[in-house]
């Protein structure tokens, strides 16, 4: 059957978004139809809006409305510390912590050469550049545990060690407030592997 | 270890069958295209969620049908697992105890299975991918560790290859130092696999050699060696073996960067079956071929049983009829009252053992399976 334009178009624009197939896009499509037009403005307004006034930040590429970010805006915070993440998800879940008072550095991916990223694809030359001319003395990298994210921690690290800049990685393994009993075989040999000095 | 009962739905022929199992040893009787292997295989997708003939999961599913489920119950020494693999157009999913497990590497190992068809007569003159295949598949039905090690070996191994491809043929500097890092992740990795496919073989060895000599009423001597494709020793401790490897790759650099390729590691390496210290695979007879097989087979229960603290369930796919009298005894002797065992063959009178006359028999017919 042939849909009128407006809503085909619609339903292709739905299609558009991550994780939304014909199916979920035709409900969404014709959901958006009953509703209130108001409702339907405003939503249409939030969607530009955010397109148009969010940027990245121009020091730590975190996502921003204002730039440099609220963050590396914020004169309380700790100047001689930076820790750098993959993505701007990170950066949320670290400030939701609050544990963390220093600034960032969001690399906006990680070293994959399947992927066809390398080191120069994602922030890293320029974090090269800000650790020059800012106060950083110290460098948390706490990029995912994955092959990727190791390959860019290390990647990093070994740029850094000619500069005698202090590098550290944040511990993985098991989760805190996991229960041994529960971890399983893989995450519990992994965790004995990279135990600590205490 | 062994399988109570056992239920599939639109796997292969079988639109919905249940067995109930209550012997040792099982015998499945039945024409060509019956079935008979459809059922082996089942019970081997429980063990390893694979097929061990096929890569495609899709070709498992009963034609004309959307999904595919094997559900078994398996009766431990001191628990019971219930287990479960579901198969669709969407993938693979497996459950233990009704759970679903995320990781394959969590899954398996939760039943130890351990079957011989005439293929793996191949095992032994075969080539090197096979007994790769047979060592990685057997070491990870025992260490859950070395499946997750192997598989981030697999994906590092993807990586280092495609950084090689781009780096024909003038190198970026940011190349180089990629290479640097990754090249330590491959040799982390690449050691780990190394060390423990050679325990592996060791141990597997001790079995394998006792029972060959046996077979053979001790006119020969079975080896295994692990052969790696680089210039390292495998036995060596850890650190060695990765400044081995490191100077390897080193010496490898230009050539593996003009052929976009890892030209040295666990997945070139090979294993080497020797009797009397000749290599089988070049030298041996035909029957010296199937005998070394078989005691690599038997030996793999041995061990299952050293590290699991149970013998594993033993499939026979078509293999009895293809092994003469005196290997055959020696094969049954050694399960007997033992193993769990489920025997596939066209004709039961083709083997003639106490083992088979006290076994319970199944006819396979059309995708039915009826207890005699
Ligand atoms: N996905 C599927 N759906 C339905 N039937 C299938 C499917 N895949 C295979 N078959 C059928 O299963 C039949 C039996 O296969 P199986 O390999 O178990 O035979 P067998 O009893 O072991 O025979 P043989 O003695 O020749 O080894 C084949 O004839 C094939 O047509
Ligand atoms: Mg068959
Ligand atoms: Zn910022």
């Amino acid at each position: 059957m042939q849909y009128p334009t407006p809503i085909s178009q619609l339903i292709d624009s739905f299609m558009k978004l991550p994780g939304i197939g014909p199916k979920t896009a035709g409900r969404l499509a014709f959901y958006v139809l009953d509703m209130k037009e108001d409702d339907v403005l405003e939503f249409a307004k939030a969607l530009v809006n955010a397109k148009r006034e969010l940027t990245y930040c121009s020091v730590c590429h975190h996502i921003t409305d204002t730039d440099p970010c609220y963050i590396c805006q914020d004169k309380q915070r700790d100047r001689s510390i930076v820790c750098v993440v993959q993505d701007v998800k990170d950066v949320i879940a670290m400030e939701k912590m609050r544990e963390f008072s220093g600034l960032y550095h969001v690399l906006h991916g990680a070293i994959s050469p399947m992927d066809g990223i390398g080191p120069e694809d994602i922030n890293v030359p320029d974090l090269l550049t800000r650790l020059q001319d800012e106060q950083i003395q110290e460098v948390i990298i706490a990029t995912n545990p994955t092959i990727e994210g190791e390959a860019t921690a290390m990647y990093i690290s070994k740029l850094l060690k000619p500069t005698g800049m202090k590098v550290t990685r944040i511990a993985h393994g098991l989760p805190i407030g996991g229960d041994l009993e529960y971890a399983d075989e893989v995450t519990l040999s992994k965790a004995i592997e990279g135990r600590r000095e205490l | 270890m062994y399988v109570k009962n056992i239920r599939l739905k639109q796997y292969r022929n079988y639109s919905d069958i249940a067995l109930q199992i209550e012997n040792t040893v099982n015998v499945i009787v039945g024409e060509n295209a019956q079935g008979k292997t459809n059922l082996m295989e089942a019970i081997h997708m429980l063990a390893f969620a694979k097929s061990h003939r096929t890569s495609k999961d899709k070709e498992l599913i009963g034609w004309n049908h959307e999904f595919a489920r094997i559900e078994a119950s398996v009766e431990r020494e001191q628990r019971h697992v219930d287990l479960e693999v579901i198969l669709s157009a969407k993938g693979k999913k497996v459950k233990k105890n009704g759970i679903e497990q995320k990781k394959l590497s969590e899954y398996i190992g939760a039943c130890n299975v351990v079957m011989f068809a005439p293929e793996d007569l191949n095992l032994v003159k075969g080539g090197p991918n096979m007994r790769r295949r047979f060592i990685d598949m057997e070491i990870g039905q025992i260490s859950p560790v070395y499946l997750h090690d192997l598989s981030k070996y697999q994906r590092i191994l993807k990586q280092r290859n495609q950084l090689l491809k781009g780096m024909f043929p003038v190198p970026s500097r940011e190349q180089e130092l990629t290479l640097e890092v990754i090249d330590e992740q491959y040799i982390e990795a690449a050691v780990k696999v190394i060390q423990r496919r050679y325990g592996f073989l060791q141990q597997l060895e001790g079995w394998a050699s006792e029972i060959h000599t046996r077979i053979t009423q001790g006119r020969e001597q079975l080896e295994l060696q692990y052969d790696p494709s680089a210039n390292i020793h495998a036995e060596m401790e850890a650190s060695a073996l990765a400044e081995q490897l490191r100077a390897e790759l080193e010496r490898r650099r230009e050539n593996e960067i003009r052929r976009g390729l890892s030209l040295a590691g666990p997945h070139r390496d090979e294993m080497k079956l020797l009797v009397n210290e000749r290599d089988v695979q070049t030298y041996g007879s035909q029957g010296q071929q199937r005998t070394a097989a078989l005691s690599l087979k038997m030996a793999e229960i041995e061990l299952i049983r050293a590290y699991v603290g149970e013998y594993p369930i033993l499939l026979l796919d078509d293999v009895l009829s293809e092994l003469d009298q005196h290997r055959q005894s020696h094969l049954l002797d050694a399960i007997q009252g033992k193993v769990q065992t489920f025997v596939t063959t066209t004709s039961i009178e083709s083997i003639k053992h106490e083992t088979i006359e006290r076994a319970t028999v199944f006819t396979a017919r059309q995708g039915q399976l009826e207890k005699q």
